[in-house]
């Protein structure tokens, strides 16, 4: 049932889990890749997301440090389908696929907010979520559970320092 | 906006006006609304530019669109969301998976059980467990009620934005019922946390099964009811009929999802076409409407209402006897009276509730249909007992990307039925 929609020499590694098809691409690949997925049908985009792989206990690990998942659906054949893409921490950018998917603008500024990847061509990367002013991208791993340690005091100096066991 | 009155005085323009940005004198006026004249040129002379809330009334909670009008005709929108960010992902990481479940009930706070179940299939096949029969049954119970709880939230809040005032009564008594259902079966009346991995809290009580079959037989009138005060209602027709057009195509372009693409001509339910919790032995009809306009949505969910009241009925007809829960001792507690004779019972108590359970590494991604369209869950394990990452796909954060192509060309008082019938819960969008 499962069968190669993209052309070997993009696909790094590919596999199902749960019933789920997925597959790792280059991230120069990306937007050739997604652009040849919509055209073979996959043209409902789902979500996308950044996994932070910080200090993973996984014996197996992942290449890089971020991972961009891309989930599509080809609503006619009821498939599913999931692109994984590395991304170096050292240099943190993908490309933006807001021309090839329309949703991709919002999940890009979602992931730049919340990973600091930054998306390369996206016309309005700014924060979506957290507020303007924040410094810092809060679901990376190293960013720790936090808060402010009086209620609603506005000290905005000590928002963002974690208690010492955090 | 017949009684606004521009402000001319030049003032100093707030410390975060984002909108700001163009320039051009700002001015406030009552309701929190904000008009700055910018210099740009539109179709027919100046654009001005409109902020709507983020705490209007017709928002839906706190979102703010920042709204630029030639005239009165809508020229280009931009939702300015995040309002009710609340860190959501960050603190299921944070959690135990079995922990997580709480949260979930609070990211679209109008459909608890609905999250609590994209959550609760995903740890589930991540674990490659099922849930028993009676799970199922009792699963398919509460989400239909919460669609329908949630769809008169709609109804009731849609209706008073468009004038009809007499509606939201009339919803909020029947929705009274379904939050008292909630308290019955799980002892809470909005966050249930009710369905968890591996089955459910607790057993229905038999009040719980006669309260839900009264429910059930007194719903289709009072649907009736509704329809009797909007469906042929001249005003209500005018206001929704024609507006907001957004085709079968743009919407799976845009991301839309739930009623919003059902309403446009396509049958798509992921109950149906995706089915999980055996919706597929019950017998119902996805809701469709080819109008492609507010209207068509309206209809939508009505007529998901009279289809969720048939699967509630047959899900209570034939609900299995049986336990509630996978009888798995390292993924839920062992039963009050084993603790007192059982040694094993007492460490797989005490494992469960220091440590936890890890599913094996890998990740899924699992879609259930909500009130408002695609919630879906998408999990990370690590191996350990907390997961590495839980995405929330949101049906309000896809529905309101089509909001812009929506009111287009719209004149602004159209522009609050569109963002009505849109129906985002922004805890939703913003989780």
């Amino acid at each position: 049932m499962t069968t190669s929609v993209l052309p070997d020499d993009t696909v790094l590694a590919s596999g199902v889990l749960a019933g789920q098809e997925w597959v790792t691409i280059r991230r120069e690949d990306l937007r050739d890749s997604m652009r040849a997925l919509k055209a073979q049908g996959f043209e409902s985009y789902l979500f996308m997301t950044c996994v932070d792989h910080l200090a993973t206990p996984v014996v197996e690990k992942p290449p890089e440090r971020f991972e961009l998942v891309y989930q599509l659906r080809d609503m006619r054949a009821h498939r599913e389908y999931r692109v994984r893409v590395f991304i170096p921490e050292n240099d943190a950018t993908a490309p933006s696929l807001h021309d090839i998917y329309a949703p991709a603008n919002w999940d890009e500024r979602e992931t730049w907010d919340m990973f600091g990847i930054a998306f390369e061509g996206h016309p309005d990367l700014i924060r979506i979520l957290m507020p303007d002013d924040w410094v810092g991208h809060p679901l990376r791993r190293d960013f720790p559970v936090g808060g402010e340690p009086v209620d609603f005091s506005e000290d905005h100096e000590t928002w963002q320092t974690a208690p010492p066991e955090a | 906006m017949a009684d606004t009155k521009i402000d001319q005085t030049p003032k100093p323009p707030p410390p975060h006006a984002g909108e700001g940005r163009g320039g051009g004198d700002q001015s406030s006026l009552a309701q929190g609304i904000t008009i700055t004249r910018t210099p740009r040129h539109g179709i027919e002379g100046d654009l001005l530019t409109v902020n709507f809330g983020p705490q209007h009334p017709s928002t839906h909670g706190v979102l703010r669109l920042v709204v630029d009008l030639d005239g009165e005709t809508i020229r280009r929108v931009k939702p300015v969301i995040g309002y009710l960010h609340t860190g959501i992902e960050k603190q299921m990481e944070a959690l135990r998976w079995q922990q997580g479940v709480v949260i979930t009930d609070r990211h679209d706070y109008l459909s608890p059980p609905i999250n609590n179940l994209a959550y609760a299939l995903a740890v589930e096949q991540l674990m490659g467990v099922e849930a028993p029969a009676r799970a199922q049954g009792l699963r398919v119970i509460m989400c239909e009620l919460t669609r329908i709880a949630s769809h008169l939230i709609w109804l009731g809040t849609s209706g008073i934005e468009l004038g009809a005032m007499g509606i939201f009564m009339y919803c909020l008594r029947d929705r009274e019922k379904i939050m008292d259902l909630n308290e019955e079966i799980s002892g809470f009346r909005m966050h249930t946390s009710y369905i968890r991995p591996g089955g459910v809290t607790a057993d229905a009580t038999p009040r719980f099964l006669e309260l839900l079959d009264r429910f059930i037989r007194e719903m289709p009138s009072n649907i009736d009811q509704y329809e009797d005060l909007l469906t042929h209602n001249p005003i209500f027709q005018e206001r929704t009929q024609g507006v907001g057009h957004l085709s079968a195509e743009d919407a799976i372009r845009l991301g839309a999802t739930g009623p919003m693409i059902r309403g446009s001509g396509l049958p798509w339910d992921l109950r149906k076409d995706r089915p999980y919790c055996g919706y597929e032995t019950y017998d119902w009809e996805v809701a469709v409407e080819a109008g492609c306009d507010c209207y068509a949505r309206y209809l939508v969910r009505i007529k998901e209402l009279r289809e969720s009241v048939r699967i509630l009925r047959q899900a209570l007809d034939r609900l299995p006897t049986g336990p509630v829960n996978v009888d798995d001792r390292k993924m839920l507690p062992p039963p009050r009276e084993e603790l007192e004779t059982s040694m094993e019972a007492v460490i797989h108590h005490f494992k469960l509730f220091t440590e936890g359970y890890s599913p094996p590494t890998g990740d899924v991604y699992v879609a259930v249909e909500s009130g408002r369209g695609e919630n879906g869950c998408y999990i990370v394990s690590d191996g350990t007992h907390k997961p590495r990452r839980v995405k929330f796909r949101s049906a309000s954060f896809g529905n309101l990307q089509a909001l812009e192509h929506m009111s287009l060309g719209h004149i602004l008082a159209d522009f609050i039925a569109i963002i009505g019938t849109a129906d985002t819960v922004l805890g939703d969008c913003d989780r």
